[in-house]
């Protein structure tokens, strides 16, 4: 009884830690020295891909102050002499408020909507990253490399998105049909 | 007892207030952040020095397979062009073996030139080895971090180099790791000068994999070809260092410069110590003391 009640507790704790530790993985895999051509460089780009992901389907494991310290921590490993720190941060939380927010679009609807609503957000991801930096340091920077990063993550993220929600507790495709496109924040049943 | 109560009803009233207004309070809290990050631009420094120090040894754990896998797959590509391979080395190594006389027989003739003209030569570099363990590369940066640090004796402002060629200087020193600041970074100015006509100018990076050439006194000198090396002016850099050779003279002033370094396929990059009679600029007498550990060369 008493494994059971410990097993329960750590199996409780897991799911409550998973999103967030996933995070932390892929905001280190950022500077992981893949030398793949296109990959590496859109890299920085997949942290916000695993928010957009477990916003979906679990928003309260992953609260608003952990994506702000998550933000700060890639702006401050990403470097860049004079880049804005906290950027990041401003696009995660605002991604969770986007996703949380449009859940009746986003949330048991199919595969394609989603990657739809994952492009626009994206776009408006890099668009912030790239405003803030460029007006932070002053200095007029090529937005195409920043339009590619996203290409490539628009193109990662029917690759990537399966394997998160494999990963993470319950999957908003598995929704009964009854209640599909009205689901509420932490609803999976109706 | 109505004391508690009150009080409960606060808090609740606060909680809900904070939720209501979380998604501000958060926005507000970003923008605070980056607010700090520019008015103390040292605290950032810090914060960034301390996440690099905490992050390194995870990357260097990730760094190895993920090196050892490239290099299986260079090794694949490679020995599919074995036979020209080897063909094109054998060819290099009759020229290489030809320079080699030419350089011995220069490198005498300097040695006695300089005894007889009482040269004194400058300050004796040294390098130290380090492995890449993380890239700093994204749509705005172009970086890399390595496993070694202050307790090395890093400092910033050195020069790293590969077996091509300069790569780019340290920007950031932890305890145990540094990042550095490729040449081809937005942010990157280098002093050099064109091997051929002695000509100063200005080296910048715009972030895409070939560099400009700025600063000349005229366009008109500059070849096709031409090799690019550190001047050694502003003192941190040893003189000579080969950083890239020129592949475009286009007209409108604008010199573009291919680096030797290969930065797609960095595993090990040497930093060079030049001793810190460098960073303030010849060894004479009248030179200042040393200035302290941490000083910037910007």
């Amino acid at each position: 009884m008493r494994a059971d009640g410990l097993l329960a507790m750590l199996d409780r704790w897991g799911r409550y830690a998973l999103p967030g530790a996933v995070l932390l993985f892929f905001v280190l895999l950022t500077l992981a020295p893949l030398r793949a051509p296109y990959l590496s460089g859109a890299l920085p780009l997949l942290p916000a891909l695993v928010v957009f992901q477990f916003s979906l389907a679990t928003p309260e494991r992953l609260p608003g102050p952990l994506l702000l310290v998550m933000g700060i921590l890639l702006d401050l490993l990403l470097g860049g002499p004079g880049a804005p720190v906290g950027v990041s941060a401003l696009g995660f939380v605002l991604i969770r408020a986007a996703v949380v927010n449009n859940r009746r679009y986003l949330v048991g609807v199919p595969f394609l909507f989603q990657w739809f609503g994952f492009c626009l957000l994206a776009l408006g991801f890099v668009a912030l990253v790239w405003f803030f930096t460029a007006f932070w340091t002053w200095t007029a920077i090529d937005p195409l490399p920043a339009l590619m990063q996203n290409a490539v993550v628009i193109v990662i993220y029917p690759l990537l998105a399966p394997l998160l929600a494999r990963v993470r507790a319950r999957d908003p495709l598995n929704v009964p049909d009854a209640s599909r496109g009205t689901a509420r924040p932490g609803e999976t049943t109706s | 007892m109505a004391i508690r109560d009150d009080f409960e009803i606060v808090a609740s009233q606060v909680r809900t207030a904070v939720q209501r207004f979380a998604l501000g309070l958060l926005m507000i809290a970003a923008f605070g952040a980056m607010l700090l990050g520019k008015a103390d631009t040292v605290l950032v420094e810090h914060a960034r020095v301390l996440a690099l120090d905490l992050a390194s040894p995870v990357l260097e754990a990730i760094a190895r397979p993920v090196a050892a896998a490239n290099r299986v797959i260079a090794d694949l590509k490679e020995f599919a062009s074995l036979r020209e391979e080897n063909a094109r080395l054998r060819e290099e190594n009759v020229r290489l073996l030809a320079w080699q006389t030419a350089a011995r027989r220069l490198e005498n003739e300097n040695e006695r030139m300089r005894g007889l003209a009482n040269f004194r030569e400058g300050p004796e570099a040294s390098f130290i080895t380090a492995r890449i363990v993380g890239d700093s590369v994204s749509a705005y940066v172009r970086g890399a971090l390595l496993n070694v640090g202050r307790k090395a004796g890093v400092a910033s402002g050195q020069a790293v180099v590969t077996g091509e060629g300069l790569a780019g200087r340290i920007a950031e020193v932890g305890e145990n790791s540094a990042r550095v600041l490729f040449v081809t970074d937005v942010n990157s100015r280098l002093p050099v000068l064109i091997e051929r006509t002695r000509e100063r100018a200005i080296l910048a990076g715009d972030n895409s994999p070939k560099l400009r050439l700025s600063l000349l006194q005229s366009v008109a000198g500059v070849q096709r070809g031409d090799r690019i090396v550190t001047s050694g002016h502003g003192g941190s850099f040893p003189v000579g260092i080969p950083v890239g050779e020129v592949v475009e003279t286009g007209e409108g002033s604008s010199v573009r410069v291919r680096p030797f370094a290969d930065f797609s396929r960095l595993e090990f990059v040497r930093v060079v110590d030049y001793g810190v009679t460098g960073l303030v600029g010849g060894s004479g007498p009248a030179a200042p003391a040393a200035p302290p550990a941490g000083v910037r060369i910007r």
